[in-house]
């Protein structure tokens, strides 16, 4: 079926993946070749240096971070990997970089470097319980608040009844409320106003 | 005694303008936007998590309830992945059906959005006369694959059948009518003093902000950024035909409407080139009927309607992916929003939600 026509692992000549390995040598855990494209892999000391590195310098300028997820390998030591597809609209490459994460550590945040990283970034706490370190707002983004646990998660149950492994928390007004760009918006304290009269309750 | 203060009212979920269900908290100083939150996952189904246990091929009429407006682009998006995965490459009629397909349904929903968007802003005659044509794509579709919306028409490696006959001729039928239509959208639309007034200078992006927010597709390039993935990384048969990007220059709502429209024109360019150069042959490329990628991974992008449409696929041995991610545009673009309504009247939202063109769907996967 794939056999000799798979391009899988024939590596290919990647601007980006030499500059690494010439200027941040001691930061390059490894790289490979899947389908075509590069995968530079990255300690998460020095995962946003690389970042930078790779947005600012003048040969590489990539300013369009693509996407943004993980993958979760619960056999490994540190079972997250977090992955960032990056492409340059004026160079037109791409590379993928790759970052290890363990159980309970805070990756740093890339929003300082690409704000759409925001919701990305939301998105893989929410459905893999990673927090980004710096996130200006580390909330639930497509799960409700009340929600327990992160269904991407290897060890959350593909099927079953519901009632099995879904469940809730109780959630106060002052976690729904938004706090971002420090101008807080007030929630809904109205709404204690209105049940105190019993208005609109049939 | 008197004073002043921000109000904050919900916009949404159940909201005409909102265009399905997608809640907007706006933080109000009278009439002037201080900010907007969106609220999204209200149609999030855990399609990313259904993935994990279901094989390549039953895959793909999940990927049509996504952006369930432009399926066409999901479904080519998620065979480009796996093909990429396993290596294969469809044969070059596969290709240019594909394309056609694509375009066509790059029209249809280019359409979709020009009918509510002129709605939005009280331009009802609009409407009718965009789903009037709109009809006759889905028409098309329809005798092609029999279904109106999700297609699942194509297969890993190629299409699930060819072109029925005389299906060519009726597309060639339908290049021949829609330019006529188009006038008359123009004549509309365009210099319409009321919609340009709406439109020109409401929402404006900047380039920079573009691309720092990752925005794609038609806002993207009214913003005046030249990046459309069928030029930077083509694929299908797209590097074989000519076409033009159109890029605009104001970031504006009205630049987002005249990129649309050109798009529309563009596609028709594209139709009739991939038509009249429609190779012989087969549509299906040997495949095996139970499909097992090599360990590896793969990060496919297309253009949808709706811009940079992402498959991250990983695989391990076995016939179910390890892990999917949809990169959807919409989930990104609407990250925008904020900052293209600051400052603007709550007017203008419904405006600028219908410039971006977002599918909730897609958006909340």
């Amino acid at each position: 079926m794939a056999g000799d026509t798979s391009p899988l692992d024939h590596p290919v000549a990647s601007r980006a993946v030499d500059l690494l390995r010439a200027e941040k040598t001691d930061a390059l855990a490894g790289v490979t070749h899947h389908a075509g494209q590069a995968l530079a892999r990255v300690p998460l000391e020095r995962l946003i240096e690389v970042l930078a590195f790779l947005r600012d310098h003048d040969e590489l300028r990539f300013d369009h971070l693509s996407n943004l997820t993980a993958v979760h390998w619960p056999k490994n030591d540190k079972p997250f990997e977090i992955v960032y597809h990056l492409y340059s609209i004026p160079k037109r490459h791409r590379l993928t970089v790759k970052t290890a994460v363990a159980e309970g550590e805070a990756p740093p945040t890339a929003t300082g470097l690409w704000p759409t990283a925001n919701w990305h970034e939301r998105e893989v706490f929410d459905l893999f319980g990673v927090r980004f370190e710096g996130h200006p707002d580390m909330t639930r983004i497509l799960l409700t608040d009340e929600w327990v646990g992160h269904p991407l998660r290897k060890d959350y149950p593909l099927e079953g009844n519901p009632g099995d492994h879904v469940q809730y928390r109780e959630v106060t007004t002052a976690e729904h409320v938004y706090n971002n760009d420090k101008a807080p918006l007030r929630g809904f304290g109205w709404r204690k106003e209105v049940e105190k009269t019993g208005l609109g309750r049939g | 005694m008197f004073r002043t203060e921000e109000m904050e009212i919900n916009m949404g979920p159940q909201h005409p303008s909102t265009h399905g269900v997608l809640r907007l908290v706006l933080q109000l100083d009278g009439e002037e936007i201080k900010g907007v939150r969106p609220v999204i996952g209200y149609l999030h189904r855990g399609v990313e998590k259904l993935c994990e246990h279901r094989t390549y091929p039953m895959i793909e009429p999940l990927t049509d309830r996504l952006d369930y407006v432009a399926a066409v682009s999901e479904n080519l998006g998620w065979c480009g992945a796996v093909e990429a995965l396993l290596g294969v490459t469809p044969p070059p009629r596969a290709q240019y059906v594909r394309v056609v397909l694509a375009e066509l349904q790059r029209i249809a929903s280019h359409l979709l959005w020009l009918g509510t968007h002129a709605l939005d802003l009280g331009a009802m005659t609009m409407f009718f006369y965009a789903f009037r044509e709109r009809e006759m794509i889905l028409d098309l579709f329809e005798s092609f694959c029999g279904a109106r919306l999700t297609y699942n028409s194509m297969r890993i490696g190629g299409l699930y059948e060819d072109m029925p006959r005389g299906w060519i001729d009726r597309v060639r039928h339908f290049l021949k009518i829609f330019p006529g239509r188009m006038r008359e959208y123009e004549d509309l639309l365009t210099v319409n003093r009321i919609f340009v007034g709406r439109t020109r200078g409401v929402g404006v992006l900047s380039a920079a902000d573009a691309v720092a927010w990752g925005v794609t597709g038609p806002p993207l390039r009214a913003s005046g950024v030249n990046y459309d993935v069928r030029k930077a990384i083509p694929y299908a048969a797209y590097a074989d035909l000519e076409f033009d990007v159109p890029v605009g220059e104001h970031g504006d709502t009205y630049d987002r409407y005249l990129v649309r429209m050109e798009e529309m024109r563009q596609s028709l360019r594209i139709l009739h080139q991939a038509l009249d150069r429609m190779p012989d042959g087969e549509v299906r490329a040997k495949v095996s009927k139970f499909i097992k990628p090599p360990a590896g991974e793969v990060y496919h992008v297309v253009e949808s309607p709706r811009g940079e449409q992402g498959f991250y696929v990983v695989a391990q041995s076995g016939e179910m992916p390890y892990r999917v991610r949809f990169r959807s545009p919409s989930f990104v673009n609407l990250q925008a929003l904020p900052l293209m309504c600051r400052g603007r009247l709550v007017a203008d939202v419904t405006a600028i939600i219908g410039s971006i063109d977002i599918v909730l769907g897609d958006c909340d996967r």
